[in-house]
């Protein structure tokens, strides 16, 4: 294994010229793709999780980072094998209907890909037979739902319903996040986790997997 | 027996809502606690849905407070209207959208937005922010260069007036702050600090333009009878923080010096995470955080709040939405509010209200126990 603290300090800065520079250097000095990728950039964004959920980064701090190991996973995608990187696990993610709001769902979203999770982002506003829909169609090991505002966050247990009326629900764990959630919000509508930021939604997300 | 008297000799037992709430926002000590209510989302959704309590049918919300017996908080978006001139703004309804296009000698750009205060809210939403790559600097800012503010003073007085003295109006010449704007309005989060990280020369220019459009906005504003201005509102602090001290603070020092100099208060609504803002907040010169939210909505409480401000801000609010939701029961929202007086002992420069606002599932006769708690156990110096 290669040494990547150059590049995990790379993306600790956000800099993502210089994290793309690195990783083609690590690619050209025989690096396989999926170390540089796990103990690299996903090891990076492990760190950027935990400074954020420690207080010590902030979401320019996310953005800038995730930005970087976005770009270096474009420099590696062409030496990936066919059968590409093998994923953590599959997330559907979505902000519920009738709210509008994505950053925070964005963020999450992006940390999970930097760190090795298979996104699926639904977008904003969906209903919960949008959700229903997308986990027949991807078959995820988690479905993740964001809400801003007190008039939506109750949508989150209509689409847990959903899914249950379904009979999908036992195939998936549902999280929970977003600012007027919390645990006790989260355990009062059946979800299996709650997360209050990013970086915990990644080890959130890991701890539901076994990972 | 003779009245309790303020400062100013005001018999305060006389005094109404408004007065109550002007008098400690200026720093004079009263015989209890204030109380201010919001409640605009719970009003607007049961009014969309026609399920407001069979009592309230065809009340306004103003009179739903004054019924409760607390005063009104009542929100408005500005004293001053944008009119544009050299540019063409063609607005077309596309159900649910508002598309807007602003065709200028520079170039075109243009914003898709939702408006439906049927769920609660009442903002603006924009599902395509104006500003979407670099290209778009030029054109944005030649829009806020030939924007002419006008007074909408007119519109302010008839709200004020429904409101009376019953309550406050929230206004001032715009919801955010310049960069607020930017950051919020014309480029949303995530692509501002890119933008900033990589052409930080012309986000700040972009900034300074709307620095510019504000001031203008602000000779204008200041000639309404207003007397607290909202200069800013909706910050977290894991996103403003970073750029909080360099961009936010000059802006609010120059704002809150005009608005001091003509005799007016200055106001923030601080509704989200205010952790890593509070220490920076008293460098703003904001006499006022209005919607403060505190702990379980976020990470602080109020007596944390109280031990870094002190008596030099005014706080108002201290009971979270969540609160007034059926999942609290009525005695652990009697227990959270006492807990807040106790935080706030003695009680002066604090006006009780909610972070931020009645949710659409709230119970609107909590408002009224605030009102009860208040007369049992708010007087001053509080001793709970």
């Amino acid at each position: 294994m290669s040494d990547y603290s150059s590049l995990i300090q790379a993306i600790l800065e956000g800099n993502d010229v210089r994290c793309v520079e690195l990783t083609s250097e690590a690619l050209n000095e025989g690096a396989s793709p999926q170390d540089i990728v796990s103990s690299g950039l996903q090891a990076g964004m492990l760190i950027v999780g935990d400074k954020f959920s420690a207080g010590d980064f902030f979401i320019p701090d996310m953005l800038l980072a995730a930005r970087a190991v976005t770009r270096a996973m474009e420099a590696i995608r062409p030496h990936l094998s066919d059968s590409g990187m093998p994923t953590l696990g599959r997330v559907i993610i979505g902000t519920v209907s009738g709210d509008l709001h994505d950053i925070g769902k964005n963020i999450v979203a992006m940390f999970l890909r930097g760190t090795g999770f298979e996104v699926f982002d639904l977008g904003t506003n969906v209903p919960s037979d949008r959700f229903v829909t997308a986990v027949k169609e991807h078959d995820p090991d988690i479905v993740g739902m964001s809400a801003l505002l007190t008039t939506t966050m109750p949508d989150m247990q209509h689409v847990i319903a959903a899914l249950d009326s379904a009979a999908l629900l036992s195939q998936v764990k549902v999280i929970v996040g977003g600012a007027p959630v919390t645990q006790r919000f989260a355990d009062q509508i059946g979800a299996d986790g709650y997360a209050p930021d990013g970086g915990a939604a990644i080890r959130l997300c890991r701890k539901l997997l076994g990972e | 027996m003779p009245g309790f008297h303020n400062e100013k000799g005001v018999e305060a037992m006389a005094m109404t809502h408004k007065q109550r709430i002007l008098a400690v926002a200026r720093g004079e000590h009263l015989d209890k606690l204030p109380f201010g209510a919001r409640i605009d989302v719970w009003y607007n959704y049961h009014s969309a849905h026609n399920t407001l309590p069979e009592k309230y049918k065809g009340w306004s919300q103003t009179d739903i407070v004054r019924d409760q017996g607390a005063g009104a908080q009542y929100r408005f978006f500005s004293v001053v209207k944008e009119e544009y001139q050299d540019m063409e703004v063609i607005e077309r309804n596309e159900p649910p959208y508002i598309m807007t296009e602003y065709r200028t000698p520079l170039g075109t750009v243009s914003k898709k937005e939702i408006f439906d205060s049927s769920e609660g809210p009442w903002v603006r939403y924009e599902m395509e922010k104006i500003f979407k790559s670099e290209n778009d600097y030029p054109v944005i800012k030649y829009i806020m260069e030939h924007i002419i503010p006008v007074d909408n003073f007119g519109a302010f007085n008839k709200v004020r007036d429904e409101v009376g003295e019953d309550g406050m109006v929230m206004t001032g010449a715009g919801l955010w702050s310049p960069v607020q704007r930017v950051m919020r309005e014309i480029m949303g989060y995530e692509l501002f600090f890119y933008e900033l990280a990589d052409h930080p020369a012309k986000v700040e220019e972009l900034i300074e333009v709307m620095k510019d459009l504000r001031r203008r906005k602000l000779e204008v504003a200041i000639k309404c009878d207003l007397e607290i201005f909202n200069i800013d509102a909706n910050w977290s602090d894991d996103i403003h923080t970073p750029v909080f001290k360099k961009y936010f603070t000059p802006w609010f020092q120059e704002a809150t010096d005009l608005l001091h100099a003509h005799g007016k208060l200055a106001m923030a609504h601080i509704d989200g995470e205010m952790k890593r803002l509070i220490p920076m907040f008293l460098e703003t010169g904001i006499d006022v955080a209005e919607a403060w939210s505190p702990a379980p909505m976020t990470s602080v409480t109020t007596a944390e709040l109280r031990k870094a401000w002190g008596d030099k801000v005014t706080i108002w609010g201290g009971v979270p939405s969540m609160l007034f939701e059926p999942q609290y029961s009525d005695q652990e929202f009697d227990d959270y509010v006492l807990n807040l007086f106790k935080e706030v002992s003695p009680g002066h420069s604090f006006i009780v209200g909610m972070g931020d606002n009645l949710p659409f599932d709230g119970k609107i006769e909590r408002v009224g126990r605030v009102v009860d708690l208040i007369e049992k156990y708010g007087h001053i110096p509080v001793e709970v």
